[in-house]
């Protein structure tokens, strides 16, 4: 039987989680670098993300893309959980019509098992042609697939499960399953919220079904900074990584964000959604988001080892006791 | 001849997890570790994170999954093991021509790997290719065994092994390697530093 997480997340006492992302394990043109050492710091950095505190480290998935986009999340999930203690590590999100649902089960449930249970599956069903025709797939059949993988997992699965959406369509299939929902970094607070009550409301009205309101897991494209001009720096480095998704072919249902035919405009509407500001200044954005776990998406190609590193560690130190003391306060 | 240890009828994790850090230790050239579908390279991971030196052999079913995604898999280990992976594969030869394929970095049926492996090219066996033996007897009869399965000119051999690490790294690595494994140096280390 499914479960959309394995203790409520969120109640009347308790308060949102921290989780970082998305770690896609690329070598970009932007930055390109050894694919050895980005599965290293990936090592590296579930470390450093459990040393500062963070609930956990999401992953990433494309087949077949130039800058070797990491396309077998769960051996990559498997190293970063083998190598920390309690952090929990996601996929957000395994591109399930791409893959056959039994292996999936079979390698989610020792994940799981071997971890303690801390892994996480999120699922979504992927836009590219190419990689639906290097699975000998049709791109066609993609919401058939994802159902019927949906349908072998729930028997099977004992991880939480959570599905990336786009659309609200999208999010009342995973309310009407009593799935988790894991939104996208780039959407504005309207769609947010949108998708939120589309899933909240499919749930309940399909007998809610596991009894307890399946979570809500919310990217966000932020970065903690002291400066206006670190603040620039950060918006560019925001702005520049969704250069990835226009490669990629990225124009999301209905939400504002065309990565295809408005790449300008795309990254100007992602610019406004981010939040590149002080701690305090983030603390207060977030908390405005009826969700139980936020995943800061500081994963992007073009910020220096260092700069990365620094920003894991004010999540932990900084952000993460002011997002808790508002939670608690609410 | 090369040694690797089998891990594939460990049925603890965490029993798994500590022989390969063992063998990774005192040096034993590989292990070879194996799943239900889906999970063997989710297994391989786990001990290629808590290991450096210690090659590491994915025992696969190569009709449960569709080639391009069991060499994605194999490729990310590859990566996450730096150079360590190596494959044994069962299934269709035609399965396992695309897999070789697209794990030496070639186009097959118009995919390439990306990322592609780290080596230059994974190995991949057949399950012929590495004979098994079970090295559960006395220390002397399976100096024995080693030493047939070498001198018949057997590149790898996996063993099964339940006594102490060291101790099949102390007395039998070596001898595998060499006809002239000097097995008083072995016995002298045995009384210098007992193994428990």
């Amino acid at each position: 039987m499914f479960c959309a997480t394995r203790t409520p997340l969120r109640g009347p006492h308790c308060v949102m989680d921290m989780g970082i992302g998305l770690w896609c394990l690329q070598s970009t043109a932007t930055n390109p670098r050894s694919f050895e050492q980005a599965y290293q710091e990936l090592v590296e950095d579930a470390r450093l993300a459990e040393n500062n505190g963070i609930h956990s480290l999401w992953l990433s998935e494309h087949h077949a893309y130039y800058d070797g986009y990491c396309p077998a999340l769960l051996p990559a999930a498997s190293a970063a959980l083998a190598a920390t203690e309690h952090l929990e590590v996601g996929t957000g999100v395994l591109l399930l019509p791409l893959h056959e649902p039994n292996r999936v089960a079979n390698a989610v449930n020792l994940l799981d098992a071997q971890s303690q249970g801390r892994f996480h599956l999120g699922v979504g069903m992927g836009y590219r042609p190419i990689e639906f025709t290097m699975k000998d797939e049709l791109i066609s059949n993609r919401l058939q697939l994802m159902n019927s993988g949906l349908d072998a997992l729930q028997t099977t699965v004992s991880a939480p499960t959570w599905v990336g959406v786009s659309s609200e369509k999208a999010a009342r299939r995973a309310g009407r399953r009593g799935l988790g929902l894991f939104i996208s970094g780039a959407f504005s607070r309207d769609v947010v919220n949108g998708l939120i009550a589309a899933h909240r409301t499919e749930w309940e009205t399909s007998g809610s079904p596991g009894g307890t309101p399946p979570p809500i897991g919310l990217l966000r494209n932020l970065w903690i900074v002291d400066t206006e001009t670190e603040r620039r720096k950060a918006l560019e480095w925001v702005r520049s990584s969704y250069l990835v998704y226009a490669g990629l072919g990225w124009g999301a249902d209905k939400t504002g964000v065309d990565f295809v035919s408005q790449i300008e405009a795309s990254m100007d509407e992602v610019e406004r959604s981010a939040k590149v500001g002080s701690a305090e200044e983030i603390a207060e954005d977030l908390d405005g988001y009826d969700v139980d776990l936020v995943v800061c998406r500081v994963g992007y190609d073009q910020p220096p080892r260092t700069a990365l590193v620094e920003v894991i560690e004010r999540i932990g130190q900084e952000l993460l006791p002011l997002v808790q003391e508002l939670g608690v306060q609410r | 001849m090369r040694l690797v240890l089998d891990l594939r009828k460990v049925s603890s994790h965490s029993e798994r997890r500590r022989l390969a850090s063992e063998a990774d230790q005192h040096g034993i050239w590989g292990t070879v570790v194996t799943g239900p579908p889906g999970a063997e390279c989710v297994e391989a991971a786990a001990i290629a994170a808590v290991t450096s030196n210690l090659s590491i052999i994915v025992d696969v079913d190569g009709d449960a999954a569709h080639p391009t995604t069991l060499a994605e898999e194999v490729a990310v280990l590859d990566q996450i093991s730096r150079r360590r992976a190596a494959l044994i594969f069962r299934g269709q030869t035609t399965t396992k021509l695309s897999v070789v394929a697209l794990l030496s970095g070639l186009s097959s049926n118009g995919v390439i790997l990306s990322p592609p492996p780290a080596q230059t090219s994974v190995p991949v066996f057949a399950p012929e290719d590495m004979p098994e033996v079970d090295l559960e007897g006395d220390l002397q009869n399976s100096a024995a065994i080693i030493d047939q399965y070498r001198d018949a000119n057997t590149p790898f051999l996996i063993v099964s092994w339940d006594r102490p690490i060291k101790e099949l790294a102390r007395h039998l690595v070596g001898r595998a390697a060499s006809p002239d494994f000097p097995q008083m140096v072995a016995d002298l280390a045995d009384e210098i530093d007992p193994i428990e």
